[in-house]
């Protein structure tokens, strides 16, 4: 057998691309790390490993835990684990969900390709950044009240359509039609309340941005064209999740959970793992807030692209209505799902935290639009590497509950990037030899997010296709990146 | 007291250590501010938080949340805290079986966040959190999630 040795952690090669950390201790299940020997150096490097084996302590964990091929480090659980736990007598954990509640990624396509934009990328870049709020304390889109609030935890994406934020199409496009109806916002606390209702449309900061690309290589013509993309087409990426309303119901239910639940804490490795039995109260309210966050994240990226999608309007003289959501993806997400187990089928909370659903053609949860090609999963890269759209493999139900990677994971660290780079520099860089025009609220930002301290995406999305989780669909290129 | 940032790969981690629970809860404060913006300005007003907490680690934790809490809402960047920390009393922990309250009583200077180039930093986590009291006084670590 083949095996790999990480610094006291052997993993046993199942088949190309699937290594498992067999069964021991108190370990319920076996753990599976789908990964290259090359993205497996990079993931074994930092806790990525333990942290994988940590989670398949939690109880009521089915098969194995899974890590993506873009797996790194977290803090619990690790930013690429993927959890699917049973429903009925397991558990629920916010941490193996992540902090930014429904953080995740959506592609609006235009009617634009790469020549109407050429040469018109500085006045593009600009007058997004101008009318994009991005950065700490930049206010939102829109300005809430409380009761705005409500409304948006409460109906999702049907809220911005009454409010005039979106165009039909745009629920048609989205996951649950841009409403979770498990959403409770009785459940949120007014803390995670007033923290939301000056962030509605807003990017935040981090590793969060918009981008204007180009498709530059499509790898399956019949997807692409049901999805709308062909070479040289502009497209809009955005990317950014909760703000501040996901980050507090993430830390008001780990505290309460910790103080509630401290039994099975106790018999967890990592307190970042805290987790309410499935059935408890806490895990009912838990699951009814974080559907309401869900539902606010949804409102945020449909706020932020509207906004794009006027400003590229007016810009280049089209009508809104020419630029449509191709698909809009959580990569911070637990859900409600059934699946197969032993041969029967069953309710898991699928805990994805820095995974992608990336459901095959033929699923019912699917938009009609794709029931039968299958779920757009769109890959971002970094600034300086391209990002991808996939479809949802049809092995991904048997290998990864359903789930593929989210993007590229960070290589570098924050301090060290900013040792390395300068954001200047990095931004002139862009410019003059990728053609790419960035603008950021923070020089700071932009060397902490240089595209040499992420993990190559390209090798990434290799693997997902080969193993049949999430298939390649099309390319793309950055034009202009505009972030906090 | 005194605080640096230290690498962690996708998010940042605060070390401080102080002579006092008071001084390093002030050290880890001015380094979440630090880890957000590189120079702040003079000016703003000073506000005061309150809070308790069940044990001294998750004091820390609730103490640096109403932090990140009070900067959303007031739209302010918190720094030059000042925290004042206090065990629960005997009284209070023979009554309650020992677990009483613990609690801190800080004040912060708010500097307007339009006037600080500041970026985002969403969350306090528990992940390889250490509040420790060392030969020099207390240790602390705190990672956050950016």
């Amino acid at each position: 057998m083949t095996t790999y040795d990480a610094d006291g952690i052997t993993l046993e090669r199942v088949r190309e691309y699937v290594w498992e950390i067999p069964r021991e201790g108190d370990m319920r299940v076996p753990a599976r790390v789908l990964a290259s020997e090359e993205l497996l150096d990079e993931i074994s490097e930092d806790k990525t490993l333990q942290q994988l084996k940590n989670a398949t302590h939690l109880p009521g964990v089915q098969e194995h835990a899974v890590c993506m091929p873009d797996g790194h480090q977290g803090y619990g659980f690790p930013v690429g684990g993927v959890a699917g736990i049973d429903a009925e007598d397991g558990c629920i954990s916010p941490g193996a969900i992540g902090y930014d509640l429904n953080c995740g990624v959506r592609m609006m396509t235009t009617p634009l390709t790469y020549d109407d934009v050429r040469g018109r990328e500085a006045e593009l870049v600009d007058t997004l950044f101008a009318n994009v709020p991005a950065g700490l304390g930049g206010g939102g889109v829109y300005e809430g009240s409380k009761a705005d609030v409500e409304e948006i935890l409460e109906r999702g994406v049907e809220w911005a359509l009454a409010e005039g934020f979106a165009l039909p199409s745009d629920l048609d496009h989205c996951e649950d039609e841009g409403r979770r109806t498990d959403a409770d916002p009785s459940r949120v606390s007014r803390k995670a309340k007033d923290r939301g209702k000056n962030q509605v449309g807003s990017l935040g900061s981090g590793n969060h941005f918009l981008e204007v690309q180009r498709v530059t290589d499509v790898y399956r013509d019949d997807v692409a064209r049901e999805f709308g993309l062909e070479a040289d087409r502009i497209v809009v990426l955005v990317h950014c999740g909760s703000r501040g309303l996901g980050h507090q119901v993430c830390t008001d239910y780990l505290r309460e959970i910790e103080q509630t639940h401290a039994g099975m804490l106790d018999r967890l490795p990592d307190r970042e793992l805290a987790a309410a039995p499935a059935g408890s109260q806490l895990a009912e309210d838990y699951y009814g807030a974080m559907c309401a966050a869900i539902n606010f994240a949804w409102v945020n990226r449909q706020l932020v692209m509207h906004r794009a999608r006027e400003v590229i309007a007016k810009l280049f003289d089209l009508d809104t209505g020419e630029m449509e959501l191709l698909y809009d993806v959580a990569h911070n997400i637990g859900k409600k799902e059934v699946h197969r187990i032993e041969g029967e089928e069953r309710e898991l909370y699928v805990h994805r935290k820095g995974a992608t659903r990336a459901f095959p053609a033929g699923r019912p949860e699917l938009p009609a639009a794709y029931r039968d090609v299958g779920q757009p999963v769109i890959i971002p890269g970094s600034m300086g590497a391209g990002s991808y759209v996939l479809r949802g493999g049809e092995n991904s139900m048997d290998v990864s509950f359903g789930s593929t990677a989210h993007g590229a994971g960070r290589l570098m660290s924050r301090t060290q990037a900013k040792q390395e780079f300068w954001g200047g520099d990095v931004r002139d860089d862009l410019r003059d030899h990728q053609q790419v025009y960035v603008k950021a609220e923070s020089g700071a930002t932009v060397a902490e997010e240089a595209p040499g301290v992420y993990k190559d995406v390209d090798e990434v999305v290799r693997v997902s296709d080969a193993l049949g989780i999430g298939d390649r669909v099309a390319r793309t290129f950055p034009v202009c990146n505009i972030k906090g | 007291m005194s605080y640096a940032l230290r690498d962690h790969t996708a998010d940042v981690a605060v070390e401080a250590t102080g002579e006092t629970l008071d001084s390093v809860f002030e050290a880890v404060a001015d380094g979440m501010a630090a880890a957000m913006a590189e120079s702040i300005p003079e000016g703003g007003e000073r506000f005061s938080l309150a809070i308790t907490a069940e044990g001294r680690e998750q004091l820390l934790f609730d103490y640096l949340d109403d932090l990140i809490y009070e900067r959303d809402v007031r739209g302010t960047l918190p720094i030059d805290n000042r925290a004042t920390v206090s065990a629960p009393s005997e009284s209070e922990g023979v009554a309650d079986g020992g677990g009483g309250r613990w609690r801190v009583e800080a004040t912060a200077r708010g500097v307007a966040l339009d006037r600080v180039e500041a970026r985002d930093l969403k969350a306090v986590t528990y992940s390889e959190m250490d509040l420790s009291q060392t030969e020099e006084g207390w240790h602390a670590y705190v990672v956050f999630d950016v």
